[in-house]
């Protein structure tokens, strides 16, 4: 019986718990007692962290696609041919025409390496990872108004607040122990506002809830500052000694009067008022949000305006405040962190800055990197349905699941010159390629990941890979070695990491002898920093926090007769993501076996339809047969589906409208219609 | 009754080493303290109570049950012999009741395969948290390892338990033991008062529904209650299947999961947090005693240390009592 410590592979929250294995085998987990951020605790997913390791669907060995069908094949052949049609592509329509997807499930290193691997071997800037899909409005909305896209605080500031508003995050499903902490801060006395039109658990618990239409947080956020300023509750000592452009905000939201405010959001403006003035009215108010918020058309606008409100209210800087961005997956911060974004290296180093590029490019031994900011992951489909796009090698993602449009990315997929698929399970999208590479799962390697408060953790192997499967970041080198390039030559995990710190002013002194736990939070510029639990304390990253007025746009896709439903999306509690761990996870798939669809009781009347019976939902893009599920958790007119199952897959409906500005798709609203399935 | 002094605890268990594997209280490198083994952290049988359930040893968190391949089932290799240090007095009692039930009606081999070939001892005296008191077990257990600010007294129940420390020394001064053994019966415990009023209110049908409505309002389904509690013994079963081979294995259920009682036709009579948490403190502390004659939950803290939201069963009995007694 042996216990290896190590960080949760799901969500961001980053629990640490350990592995127990017996004879080689993983036989449980026990969480830590004495981590910071989960105190013993763990959610159902964490708890069922170690069951879908040794399921016998496991890729054990790579796979190449001959007479039309995926065989064995040696690591030698695989690797031979990655690097050889790789470079094929390339010669016949330039570098751009290969894209490399890397993950947020990977490492911080194998991240890193990805990206060095795009950049400095194959000569692109075509690098991104599923951050496109879940925070990039984040991450462009905070650079711009506070010079750097994280959770400003950190989880313990949770138990020191006097007001939470969370507003688009299903906190106590989908960062279940921060959503705990929630819940308990509210027993302890802090007030809670909820602003989601759906009923989550944390509504149960709120002062007030707003039931806003989708798509309406601008308004209603702007309706809030209107209320703060005109009521005089805004911190005006903050804003003139923290903050510029002030003025621009304050006319822009003149006109978002309660009434006005109302009307677009479908709340009454009451609840406006008293919302506005409990948040403003705190000492101390934290913002929590997550895809609600980010995943629209207008998803950065949505960003700007929760920065807004909170430098308006001096509530930046401070513990117990701050705007925390939840990050889903449990290694997104560190994937953007580590450059795996097309228009930055690690550290949010711009490639279109000839200082950075030459900083790295020394660092790499290489004569040059490419200047042009290559292609966001959500923008490939249509690049490669263009035809300039032929190549993709993709590093534990699932787009066939999880991109919008299903149907689009089904025949992008399958039309490429070459698709590589590095992953732990046959996806769906591994299905499709040409070339599979079987990966290391989380409990069989070493590496770290940063959480969501950006603390950087390690993680420990704790049993071997099955069959022939390598870890990510072993393959990644492998590649560069078979393509020609001499600099990628590491002993361990902490060697990759080394290499990072030293081009990433922010993980300048995160290193492996450093990361005992509890690890350590961003930024951490040198060996001697304590790293940092709250950012912009006596200045923003940027200097002045900087307000960015923002116009209210609607949705690109609203109900009209044909479709007269909205559609949202998003994730249940035991699922993660596209399944491939969790539908493999005994308890987990029997909580949620199959792909349903919420809808309000009143709808349901309407149309005649029965809790569990069968639908037909129908979208411009596609259509999918589901089951239905009634609950007032909706509102009436509003339709949620979690993305988990191919069967019955929401994302054959969605739409790839994207954010002009972070390319993030429009998730959280589409127009579908409902059938009754005879 | 024998002496085993601080600086003789090493080689008293390398010699044991030799012939059982062992399983004793260890820090793991983060400070979290579990029974183990020592290649995962040092020593800690100071500390109470360990995290995790010390009843894991005969049923672990997942186990297999059967192998089968290209037809033949295969032999499972005999466990080695187990000696495990840490059990409490709580623990103890635990694992007497779960040794009941796992017996009761249709005896499980898998359970009885590791626990009969178990050595148990149990750790009591001044090494709770911050040297407090942990009464005497008195018996339940092989041995008893009895911390008097000084040294272990080491207490045989069983022949197994006598052999193990037949060369140690004999203790010199066991008076202690001796006073706690007369005094352990009566010392109070409020923990165990606030539990069987909690139990007689249920019981009495004393607790309406609103109050299991808020109770669930709290529940995040994160099972950790079950999943620490040391008298929760409900299990899933799964089967892998791969060309030649079928794995049938078995891993802790837990009964605040919609899943739990769900009817394949969809219907769940436990289909709410509120009835799902109402029925985990129900069947301990209202459907045990009716069973068993005793509430099963014996105090160990398990479930109120893991639960992210406040709701373990001392919590909730608390509530209870201070709200309907």
């Amino acid at each position: 019986m042996k216990r290896t410590l190590t960080v949760c592979p799901y969500c961001g929250v980053g629990c640490t718990f350990y592995l127990v294995s017996d004879g080689g085998r993983l036989v449980g987990v026990e969480p830590s007692t004495t981590s910071p951020v989960n105190r013993g605790g763990l959610c159902v997913k964490g708890w069922n962290a170690y069951a879908f390791v040794h399921h016998p669907d496991r890729l054990t060995t790579p796979l190449m696609r001959r007479d039309g069908v995926l065989q064995p094949a040696s690591w030698n052949e695989a690797l031979n041919l990655v690097v050889e049609r790789l470079q094929a592509v390339q010669e016949t329509h330039g570098k751009d025409a290969v894209m490399f997807a890397s993950s947020a499930k990977a490492t911080n290193e194998e991240n890193f390496l990805l990206m060095k691997l795009a950049r400095a071997v194959f000569g692109t800037n075509n690098i991104d990872h599923c951050a496109r899909l879940c925070h990039s409005s984040t991450v462009t909305g905070l650079a711009e108004t506070f010079g750097s896209g994280a959770m400003t605080n950190s989880i313990s500031c949770f138990d020191q607040t006097d007001v939470i508003l969370v507003i688009g995050s299903n906190t106590t499903e989908q960062h279940p122990l921060i959503g705990s902490r929630i819940l308990n801060a509210v027993r302890n006395g802090t007030r809670l506002i909820v602003a989601d039109n759906r009923r989550i658990r944390l509504a149960r618990h709120a002062a007030l809830h707003l039931r806003h239409k989708n798509g309406s947080d601008v308004a209603l956020l702007n309706g809030m500052m209107h209320v703060i300023i005109a009521e005089g509750l805004a911190d005006r000592e903050f804003i003139a000694n923290r903050t510029e452009n002030y003025d621009a905000l304050a006319g822009s939201v003149t006109d978002w009067t309660p009434e006005r405010t109302a009307a677009a959001t479908g709340l009454s403006a009451d609840k406006i008022i008293a919302a506005a003035r409990m948040y403003a009215g705190a000492g101390r108010a934290m913002i929590v949000y997550s895809m609600g918020i980010t995943q629209h058309s207008h998803g950065v606008d949505n960003v700007r305006c929760i920065a807004s409100l909170a430098m308006l209210t001096g509530n930046v800087g401070r513990l117990g405040t701050g705007v925390n961005p939840l990050r889903g997956q449990n290694n997104v911060q560190g994937g953007c962190d580590m450059g795996a974004l097309p228009d930055l290296y690690s550290g949010y180093q711009k490639v279109s800055d000839p200082l950075m590029r030459d900083k790295f490019a020394r660092a790499w031994g290489v004569s040059s990197l490419p200047s042009e900011p290559g292609l966001p992951l959500t923008r490939a489909m249509d690049t490669a349905s263009e035809g300039r796009l032929h190549g993709m090698f993709i590093m534990g993602e699932n787009p066939m699941l999880s991109d919008p449009d299903q149907g689009h990315v089904r025949k992008v997929l399958e039309n490429l010159e070459l698709l590589v698929v590095q992953d732990i399970f046959l996806t769906e999208t591994a299905a499709v390629a040409d070339i599979v590479l079987p990966a290391a799962c989380f409990a069989e390697k070493e590496g770290t990941f940063t959480s969501t408060e950006r603390r950087v953790q390690r993680l420990h192997k704790a049993v071997e890979p099955p069959g022939q499967a390598r870890a990510d970041w072993k393959i990644i080198c492998d590649i560069a070695e078979r393509a020609g390039y001499e600099g990628m030559r590491y002993s361990s995990p902490a060697e990759i990491l080394d290499e990072a710190a030293s081009l990433t002013p922010i993980y300048g002194g995160i290193i492996y002898k450093r990361l005992d736990a509890p690890g350590l939070q961003w930024p951490c510029p040198d060996q001697e920093h304590p790293g940092t639990p709250i950012m912009h304390l006596d200045r923003f990253s940027r200097g002045l926090g900087h307000f960015t007025p923002v116009s209210h746009r609607l949705p690109a896709e609203l109900p009209d007769e044909q479709y007269p439903f909205v559609l949202t999306t998003g994730r249940t509690y035991f699922h993660w993501h596209t399944g491939s761990m969790t539908r493999r996870t005994h308890l987990l798939a029997r909580e949620e076996p199959c792909s349903f669809i919420e809808l309000h009781p009143d709808d349901a009347a309407m149309i005649g339809i029965r809790n569990r019976d069968m639908l037909l939902v129908s979208s411009r893009r596609g259509e999918i047969r589901t089951e239905a599920r009634m609950t007032e958790m909706v509102i009436p007119g509003v339709l949620f589906m979690p993305f988990h199952f191919a069967e019955g897959a929401a994302n054959a409906l969605t739409n790839n409208v994207l954010d002009p500005e972070s390319s993030i798709p429009e998730f959280k609203v589409c127009a579908v219609r409902l059938e009754k399935i005879p | 009754m024998k002496l085993l002094t601080p600086e003789l605890l090493d080689a008293f268990f390398a010699t044991l080493s030799q012939r059982w594997e062992l399983r004793l209280p260890i820090l793991l490198p983060d400070g979290t303290r579990i029974i183990g083994s020592l290649i995962d952290g040092r020593l800690a049988l100071h500390g109470g109570a360990v995290s995790g359930k010390p009843t894991a040893a005969f049923f672990p968190q997942q186990s297999t049950l059967l192998s089968v391949t290209d037809g033949t089932v295969e032999e499972t290799p005999s466990p080695p012999p187990l000696f495990i240090v840490g059990f409490t007095p709580s623990d103890l009692a635990s694992l007497r009741f779960i040794d009941r039930f796992f017996a009761d009606g249709w005896r499980d081999d898998l359970y009885f395969t590791l626990r009969e070939n178990a050595a148990i001892a149990a750790l009591s005296g001044y090494c709770g948290l911050g040297g407090a008191l942990i009464p005497l077990a008195g018996g339940d257990c092989d041995l008893e390892f009895f911390w008097d600010r000084s040294s272990w007294l080491v207490i045989a129940y069983s022949e197994t338990g006598k052999k193990l420390i037949e060369d140690l020394p004999d203790a010199a001064r066991t008076e202690v033991v001796e006073l706690l053994r007369q005094t352990t019966p009566s010392l109070p415990d409020e923990n165990e008062t606030v539990i069987r009023a909690a139990s007689l209110l249920l019981r009495a049908d004393r607790v309406p529904d609103s109050f299991w409505a808020e109770i669930g309002d709290r529940c995040i389904a994160c099972t950790g209650c079950n999943l620490a509690c040391p008298t929760c013994t409900c299990f899933g079963v799964q089967d892998w299947r791969s060309a030649n081979k079928t794995e049938r294995s078995r891993m802790w259920d837990s009964c605040q999961l919609d899943g739990f009682m769900r009817e394949a036709g969809g219907h769940n009579p436990l289909g709410s947090e509120a009835e799902r948490t109402r029925r985990r403190i129900h069947h301990k502390l209202a459907a045990d005693p009716q069973k068993w004659g005793e509430i099963s939950c014996f105090l160990c803290g398990r479930c109120d240390a893991v639960c992210p939201t406040g709701i373990g069963i001392l919590a909730v009995a608390g509530e209870i009592v201070a709200r309907f007694a």
